[in-house]
């Protein structure tokens, strides 16, 4: 059985990446590059649009090897296994019997990582399996959707030694570091507030047979902020939360739902059934969460209303604020003018995180299928290396579940007419003495 | 007592014709004079004062204001304006009692630091006259409650100065959703987010180191009523639903103790300042009907000036920090597998034009150029408007103290650990029955 120390002692998997982060890249972004000591075995559990994602990401890195696949769907089975022939590998295994069969997967002696893309509540059962199993475990967001599970994944990982990812690219985006890097440094002063959402008009992929119609379910026995962790992720970078800092409270407010109802009507007719089954899920969402230190997030989340995609990301101090809505900004004695604002693109190219001196990012592909730009390339660089060189990951499994609790939180709060809720520490203390998050 | 009829007097006609109080007026009725006394005359009063002097058919016959040289610059604006130089009321703090004991007054208008807007507005109710406060026009529960039995016992009005629920973006909203174009309102988020250090701390001309104090004392969203106004309109909030409950939570303070040390020196007393008032504060409000309100209030960072306004409806939603908007089925919606780039928002401009407001229309031109971007100048208009032809304003005491009530609540909510607070209904039940405002009938 594989477990981490072992894998680390033998070790020296893509071990370029020691010799210097220039050549890091090179290492891992490069098919045919540097021959890496010894390759990481990957087994994929979902390989929908976004697994597919990550599937095509990981096969543009050197030394990683894609063993066996996962997913009920024959279709998304059979083009990722040619994804992975077309890259140049053995076809992988297949695991196509049924809803189950992902603990078949796990079981494998010979995988490394077990990366979960699967409807919301596989991901920690999975992920669970994955780490028992002596595998580390990648998920998609969010990592779980109830507290004990959050629990059970923070125990398990530390008992087994093995790594929990939750698989957040929004901290990897380049505006996101940037003021990450803005606020270790002290450009906003004292932290004060910061706002983020997820305001994304889903209700098409909701109906639509081939985007995500798995969504639809959890209107039906849902109530809160279901997506919290895009927003949340960079938030709680920049807030130092679990790393001298963390959450305190939770309270959350829904709307009346019945937005879904009407789109259903629109798609469907009005006598399909969930045209006028009751949804609880309310139509938006917003929480407002307090930290030990007396710094507050608000946090929305709509997917139901007719919605441009927005952010609503807005980061405040005592010396100035951020709008990411208007994606300009405002610090007071830098800025030109008193009580304007000015652009934050390139008036603050100089806070870009040095993170970027060290990779040439031109080097990190984008994968096929659902996802965009490089940033979930990044983070898996972040993450091969991490394990590659046995350090903590920038995302441990508190931060994964500290962030995902936000679901079922909200949910109670609102529930109980918005009710303040205690946020758990998953840390047990250890966010006292955790330095804040240090990417270079 | 007042020569103008009383609320009372207005609902009893309006019931035997018939028909809604709206639409009782009695468009032929020559204007009456509208007999005004001024209570609070600094850079906010006089500036209503100027207003109050543009419009026909308004005598301001008495203004007070415990600094003398404020009296008397009230006094020379009124004569300035061609009418007699009015009484002038300046022994101290609590002169404005024989202001309003006065026989030849119908209306107060009250524009004094906050702490004086509900005893002052009692005070009028009780002598017989009609007040208009500036907002908030509560601090407690028990005030808002107070002025609710003053105006239901004595028939006067008691209307909030509000002046944002007549901002041309309030108004085409209105229209848009009379229309129809919007949908039902689920949610909007928006926030007094002004930097008043330097008029807290008055280091600028027109300071109000009055508001001090709050901060040092209180912790809360202190200032509601200019983001919920036009929300509450929106929404029909006590004309179809009520405010339910509220939970509210503010940061640490940092920024004003900060202020102070960078103005004034380490060993200035004001450095030395403990404010219990968090910098930024953010409230969220249920209402019975489903819908929800996220308020921020925030006078203490640096930061710009922001129209922040978000509002979502069931068909679609609108930005005025962006002027942009996005209605399903018109504006453009991407077909496609994209998810992040399907609906795209359109510029607000177009749909501005198209549902201008009546009343911005008829009368924008004489706005322009008034304190406020014009909206000091339609408030005022508004009021004396309805009052000389016998209608009431279009603010009532029951908008009035559910809006400034989030006040007291917040503060109760933030002393709390963010506990839940019932927002009292003060119409005691005729919310349910109380028609939506007419966007046709401000005019």
């Amino acid at each position: 059985m594989n477990n981490r120390r072992q894998f680390l002692k033998a070790g020296n998997f893509l071990a370029a990446l020691k010799t210097g982060a220039a050549a890091d890249l090179q290492a891992v972004s490069a098919p045919g590059g540097p021959a890496l000591v010894r390759p990481l075995r990957i087994g994929f559990v979902g390989i929908g649009g976004r697994g597919t994602f990550h599937l095509t990401t990981c096969l543009s890195f050197g030394g990683v090897e894609i063993k066996a696949l996962c997913d009920i769907n024959p279709d998304y089975l059979h083009r990722a296994k040619r994804y992975v022939v077309e890259a140049g590998q053995p076809e992988p295994d297949l695991y196509d019997r049924g809803p189950s069969d992902w603990l078949r997967l796990c079981e494998r002696q010979d995988l490394d990582l077990v990366i979960t893309a699967t409807p919301w509540h596989y991901h920690a059962p999975i992920c669970i399996a994955a780490m028992k199993n002596g595998k580390h475990a990648a998920t998609e967001v969010p990592a779980a959707l109830t507290l004990d599970e959050c629990w059970e994944l923070v125990e398990t990982s530390e008992k087994t030694g093995m790594h929990c990812l939750m698989l957040e690219q929004a901290n990897y985006y380049p505006v996101m570091l940037r003021l990450l890097n803005m606020a270790q440094l002290g450009v906003f002063g004292d932290l004060l507030h910061a706002a983020g959402g997820y305001v994304h008009d889903l209700r098409f992929v909701k109906c639509d047979p081939a985007e995500e119609p798995w969504r639809m379910q959890y209107e039906f026995n849902h109530n809160g902020n279901l997506y919290s962790t895009h927003p949340i992720g960079p938030i709680a970078w920049w807030f130092n939360i679990n790393r001298g800092d963390r959450f305190d409270t939770l309270v959350s407010v829904s709307s009346r739902s019945g937005s879904n109802n009407s789109y259903v009507a629109m798609c469907y007719g009005e006598r399909h059934p969930y045209a006028t089954m009751p949804m609880p899920q309310g139509d938006s969402n917003t929480s407002l969460i307090s930290t030990v230190e007396g710094k507050t997030v608000t946090l929305h989340y709509d997917t139901n209303t007719p919605h441009p995609h927005t952010t609503e990301f807005r980061l405040q101090g005592a010396k100035g604020i951020y709008s990411g809505n208007l994606e300009k900004i405002f610090i007071e004695g830098r800025s030109p003018k008193a009580d304007q604002w000015e652009e934050f693109g390139d008036n603050y190219r100089e806070f870009d995180h040095p993170l970027f001196k060290t990779i040439d990012t031109s080097k990190l592909k984008t994968g096929r299928g659902h996802g965009h730009g490089i940033d979930t390339a990044l983070m898996w660089l972040r993450y091969f290396q991490a394990i590659q060189n046995g350090t903590q990951t920038d995302i441990p499994v508190t931060d994964a579940v500290t962030w995902s609790a936000i679901i079922p939180l909200s949910e109670r709060s609102v529930a109980a007419r918005g009710r303040p809720v205690d946020f758990p520490d998953f840390t047990r203390g250890r966010w006292k003495t955790t330095p804040p998050v240090k990417l270079v | 007592m007042s020569a103008l009829p009383c609320r009372r007097d207005v609902l009893r006609t309006a019931a035997l014709a018939g028909v809604s109080v709206a639409s009782s007026a009695a468009p032929n009725a020559s204007p009456k004079v509208l007999r005004i006394g001024m209570v609070g005359v600094g850079g906010r009063g006089t500036g209503l004062l100027r207003q109050l002097l543009r419009l026909d058919g308004v005598n301001v016959t008495a203004v007070c204001d415990p600094i003398e040289s404020r009296v008397a610059r009230a006094q020379d604006v009124v004569a300035s304006a061609g009418q007699p130089r009015p009484d002038g009321y300046a022994r101290g703090d609590h002169d404005f009692r024989r202001l309003v004991d006065r026989n030849d007054l119908d209306m107060i208008v009250n524009a004094t630091p906050w702490q004086w807007h509900a005893p002052i507005s009692l005070a009028a109710l009780r002598s017989g006259k009609h007040v208009a406060t500036e907002v908030p026009a509560a601090l407690t529960v028990d005030e808002c409650w107070e002025l609710v039995e003053a105006v239901e016992r004595t028939g006067h009005y008691c209307t909030m100065l509000e002046n944002d629920c007549y901002d041309r973006e309030t108004l085409i909203i209105l229209n848009m959703l009379r229309a129809g174009l919007l949908g039902d309102p689920l949610f909007a988020e928006a926030g007094y987010c002004h930097d008043l250090r330097s008029v807290q701390f008055d280091t600028v001309p027109n300071g109000e180191p009055w508001r001090l104090d709050h901060s040092v004392r209180r912790n809360g969203n202190l200032y509601p009523t200019h983001p919920i106004g036009p929300i509450a309109w929106w929404m029909d909030i006590t004309r179809g639903d009520r405010f339910d409950f509220l939970v509210s939570m503010s940061t640490r303070s940092r920024s004003l103790r900060e202020f102070a040390i960078k103005q004034f020196g380490d060993d200035d007393p004001r450095a030395k300042l403990k404010f219990a008032q968090g910098d930024s504060n953010t409230t969220l409000i249920r209402t019975v009907q489903g819908r929800y309100i996220s308020l921020y209030f925030d006078t203490s960072t640096p930061r710009p000036k922001e129209e922040m306004m978000r509002f979502q409806c069931t068909k679609g939603c609108y930005s005025a920090l962006e002027k942009k908007i996005f209605i399903d089925g018109l504006s453009n919606r991407n077909e496609g597998p994209d998810w992040l780039h399907n609906p795209q928002f359109e510029a607000f401009e177009p749909y501005a034009k198209q549902y201008d407001h009546a009343l911005w229309k008829a009368r924008g031109s004489t706005a322009a150029g008034s304190e406020h971007g014009g909206i000091d100048y339609m408030e005022m208009y508004r009021l004396v408007k309805n009052l000389q032809t016998g209608l009431p304003p279009d603010m009532d005491i029951y908008d009035a103290v559910t809006w400034s009530v989030i006040s007291p609540l917040s503060e109760l909510s933030v002393a709390n650990r963010n506990r839940s607070v019932d927002i009292p209904d003060f119409t005691r039940g005729k919310w349910k029955h109380r028609p939506a405002i007419d966007p046709d009938a401000i005019l």
